[in-house]
C-alpha cells in the first residue's frame, strides 16, 4: 500500500494505486459501514460482518430480525444439524463472540445435545470463544505474506497497539492474533480486520491503519 | 492497464471480467453472456451436457486434477433420491487465490456453472461452501444469488424448463481442512469438518447421506464456456492431457504478483521472468513451490524445463496442485518458512489419525528447534524417518501435505540445514 493513496479501497486487492474506484462502488453501497440489522437474503444461510449489538445477557439469543434471519436459515438445509455453523456465526455476529452461555441456547434451538455444540465450536478458529476488542486484527503470517515480511507487520501492530499476541489493548479497542492464509497472497501482507481484509500493508502502514480505526470507533460512539 | 495487474499473454476467458464493478450485478452479466448457456444446458439431457464437459477435457481445478465430467458421470442416473452439488469456495491452500476473485468480481458465472452442473448430475439443491473470512466474497455472491432467484434464474421451474435448482451460500468458520470434499460435507451437516474414510464415495453417499458431487469454483466457472462454445473451443488451449486456461496464483518474491490465466502448458520460467516482471531486485531464484504450500519444493534447476500442466510439474518432480506458485529468491531463509508451513498443518490437523495429528506437531518441533540453532545431524534423518511415515497412511492427504515440502526440502536444500545445525548460519539474517 502506497503512502499517497491511503484506503482508497479499503481491504479490496486492486489497493496498488492502479485504480480509481471507491470502496461503495467495490463493495455495492450497503455493504460500506454498518451494515442494516434487516440484512438477510433469501439465499438465507450468509453471514454478515461482526456487529455488535447491546444486549442484556439474560436476552433471548435471536430476537427480531435476527431471529426471522435464524429461522429463514432453518428452510435452506434438509436437517436442522446443518444450521449449527450458520446459527453459530449469528450467535458471534450478535455477541462478539461464542459463550458457553451461547452455546447452550443454540444447542436448545437447534434440539442438539450441548456437548455436541461445545464440540463443534471449539473445532473451529473464528468463534471466539471469549471476548475480543472492537476491533479483531488479524495478520496472516503463513508462508507468501512470510515471505514478503509478515512477521515485521505482525510486531508493528502488537508494537503500536501496546499488546501482547492475543490479548486485548487497555482501550478495548483491539485484539491482535496471528492468521493462516486468508488467500490474498498476492497482496502481501493481508491483514483481516474484523470483516475487512486490508492488503498491501507494510509495518509503516500499520499506525495509519489504527489510527483510521480509533477515528471510526469515536465517530460510532 | 487494468485489474492489478495483466500481461498480454494471457488468455482470459474466466478472469476477463476482474476489475469491472459492472459485471458483479445481474444486470451487467447478462449483458456479458451470462445465463445463455444455462438456457443451452436446460434445453439438453443431463447425460448430454455431462458427454459435453467430458468432451471437453476439463480437469477438477481444485488440487487432485480429477477429470469434471467423469466424476458427474459417476452419479446415479435414475434419481431415488435428492442430489446435491456442492461448490467448494472454501480456498485455503497457501499460495492460492483466485477463487476469492471468481466469487466476487464475477458471481452470476459462478452460480451459471452450479446451475449447469446441479442440472447435469440431477442435483435440487446446490450448496456453495464459503470459507467464513470471506465475508465480502460471500456477501457479494449472497446478492448475485438473492437477484438470480428474483429474475426466475434460480429455484422453481428454472428459466420455464420445469427444473428446480436452489442456491445456497452456506459460509464456514475457519478450518482448512474443510476444503477436503468429505470434511466440507461433514462441516456441512453442522459437525466438526473431519474427511470420512472413502469409499463410500460422495457420488453414493454424501452430504446428508445423499449421492453428492463437490467441485472447485474455478472447475464450474468454466462450465458456461465449455457449454457455449463446445469442447472443441476449450480444447484449443493446454495439452492433450490438460485441456483448457488456468487461473495461476503467484506470490511471494516476483515484481508484480497476482492472478494471470493461461493456458495449460504454459513455460514457469516464462510465468515468472515474463509474465510477473521476473525476481523482485534482481534477485536469483532459489525455488519455486509450483502447487500451494502442500506440493515438493522445486529447486531454481529444476524450474527450467517445467511446464505447468498437470503432466509437466509431475515430470519436474512436484504437483500441479491449485496452480498457486510460491516464488522464493536468494534471501529465503528455506529452514524458517518450511518450518512455518509445518506449524500450519499442525494448526489444521483434524486431529482423527495420529501420523498427521501426532507428525505434524512433532516435525515443526524439530524444525523449530534446528532454526533455533540446537538441531542436530540426526534430527534431519528423524524428520526423513517421519514424513515417509507420514504419507499415504491416512484418511485424507493433509499428512501428506505436511511431509511433500518438508521432506522435499531436506532432499533439495539439505547443505542450508547443515549450515545452520553446525556453524549457525542463516540464510538471510542480518
Amino acid at each position: 500500500m502506497s503512502a499517497e493513496i491511503p484506503f482508497k479501497n479499503p481491504g479490496w486487492a486492486g489497493n496498488t494505486g492502479e485504480f480509481d474506484l471507491t470502496e461503495e462502488q467495490v463493495r455495492g453501497a450497503d455493504f460500506v459501514g454498518r451494515r442494516p440489522l434487516e440484512g438477510g437474503h433469501p439465499a438465507g444461510a450468509s453471514s454478515y460482518p461482526y456487529m455488535l449489538e447491546e444486549k442484556a445477557p439474560e436476552a433471548a439469543l435471536f430476537e427480531g430480525p435476527h431471529l426471522e434471519r435464524f429461522e429463514k436459515i432453518l428452510t435452506r438445509y434438509p436437517d436442522k444439524r446443518a444450521a449449527l455453523l450458520p446459527a453459530l456465526n449469528l450467535a458471534q455476529e450478535v455477541r462478539g463472540h461464542v459463550s458457553p452461555d451461547s452455546m447452550r441456547r443454540v444447542a436448545e434451538l437447534l434440539d442438539l445435545p450441548e456437548a455436541y455444540v461445545r464440540g463443534v465450536a471449539t473445532f473451529y478458529t473464528m468463534y471466539n470463544k471469549r471476548p475480543v476488542g472492537r476491533y479483531l486484527v488479524q495478520v496472516c503470517t503463513n508462508i507468501s505474506c512470510n515471505l514478503c515480511g509478515a512477521d515485521e507487520v505482525l510486531d508493528a501492530f502488537l508494537r503500536y497497539t501496546d499488546t501482547e499476541l492475543g490479548e486485548t489493548s487497555d482501550d478495548g479497542l483491539f485484539t491482535v492474533i496471528e492468521a493462516e492464509c486468508l488467500a490474498a497472497c498476492g497482496f502481501p501482507t493481508c491483514v483481516q480486520i474484523n470483516s475487512r481484509y486490508f492488503e498491501n500493508i507494510a509495518p509503516e502502514d500499520v499506525p495509519s491503519v489504527l489510527e483510521r480505526l480509533r477515528a471510526e470507533a469515536e465517530g460510532a460512539a | 492497464m487494468a485489474y492489478p495487474y495483466v500481461s498480454d499473454r494471457e488468455v482470459r476467458v474466466l478472469s476477463e471480467h476482474f476489475g469491472d464493478p459492472e459485471a458483479r450485478t445481474l444486470e451487467g452479466a447478462r449483458k456479458r453472456g451470462r445465463y445463455v448457456a444455462l438456457k443451452k444446458a436446460l434445453g439438453m439431457g443431463p447425460d448430454e451436457v455431462t458427454e459435453v464437459v467430458k468432451a471437453s477435457g476439463l480437469r477438477g481445478r481444485g488440487g487432485a486434477g480429477f477429470p469434471t465430467g467423469l466424476k458427474w458421470s459417476f452419479m446415479p442416473k435414475e434419481p431415488t433420491k435428492p442430489h446435491y452439488l456442492c461448490c467448494n469456495a472454501d480456498e485455503s491452500e497457501p499460495g492460492t487465490f483466485k477463487d476469492r476473485e471468481l466469487l466476487r468480481w464475477d458471481p452470476h458465472l459462478v452460480i451459471e456453472g452450479c446451475l449447469i452442473a446441479s442440472h447435469a448430475i440431477r442435483a435440487t439443491h446446490c450448496y456453495i461452501y464459503c470459507r467464513g473470512e470471506f465475508f465480502e466474497a460471500s456477501s457479494v455472491l449472497a446478492r448475485a444469488v438473492e437477484d438470480a432467484y428474483e429474475a426466475g434464474l434460480a429455484g422453481k421451474d428454472i428459466l420455464g424448463s420445469g427444473v428446480d435448482i436452489d442456491v445456497t451460500v452456506h459460509v464456514g468458520a475457519g478450518a482448512y481442512i474443510c476444503g477436503e470434499e468429505t470434511g466440507l460435507m461433514n462441516s456441512l451437516e453442522g459437525g466438526r469438518g473431519q474427511p470420512r474414510v472413502k469409499p463410500p464415495f460422495p457420488a453414493a453417499v454424501g452430504a446428508f447421506g445423499m449421492p453428492t458431487t463437490v467441485n472447485n469454483v474455478e472447475t464450474l466457472a468454466a462450465v458456461p464456456g465449455i457449454l457455449s462454445n463446445g469442447p472443441d473451443w476449450y480444447r484449443q488451449w493446454g495439452t492433450d492431457k490438460s485441456a483448457g486456461t488456468k487461473l495461476f496464483c503467484v506470490s511471494g518474491h516476483v515484481r508484480k504478483p497476482g492472478n494471470y490465466e493461461l493456458p495449460l502448458g504454459f513455460p514457469l520460467m516464462d510465468l515468472i521472468d515474463d509474465v510477473c516482471g521476473g525476481v523482485r531486485d534482481g534477485n536469483a531464484l532459489k525455488a519455486v513451490i509450483p502447487g500451494g504450500s502442500s506440493v515438493p519444493i522445486l529447486s531454481a534447476e529444476e524450474c527450467g524445463a517445467c511446464t505447468l500442466c498437470y503432466e509437466g510439474v509431475v515430470a519436474a518432480g512436484s504437483m500441479l496442485g491449485c496452480a498457486s506458485v510460491i516464488v522464493m529468491d536468494e534471501t529465503t531463509d528455506m529452514v524458517k518458512q518450511v518450518r512455518r508451513m509445518a506449524a500450519f498443518y499442525a494448526h489444521e490437523s483434524c486431529g482423527q489419525c495420529t501420523p498427521c495429528r501426532e507428525g505434524s506437531a512433532w516435525v515443526t518441533k524439530i524444525l523449530k528447534r534446528i532454526e533455533d540453532g540446537r538441531g542436530t545431524e540426526e534430527d534431519l534423518d528423524t524428520l526423513l524417518e517421519v514424513t515417509t511415515q507420514m504419507t499415504g497412511t491416512t484418511i485424507c492427504v493433509l499428512s501428506d501435505s505436511v511431509a511433500a515440502p518438508v521432506h522435499s526440502s531436506i532432499q533439495k536444500f539439505r547443505d542450508e540445514y547443515l549450515a545452520l545445525i553446525r556453524r549457525g548460519e542463516r540464510v538471510g539474517a542480518a
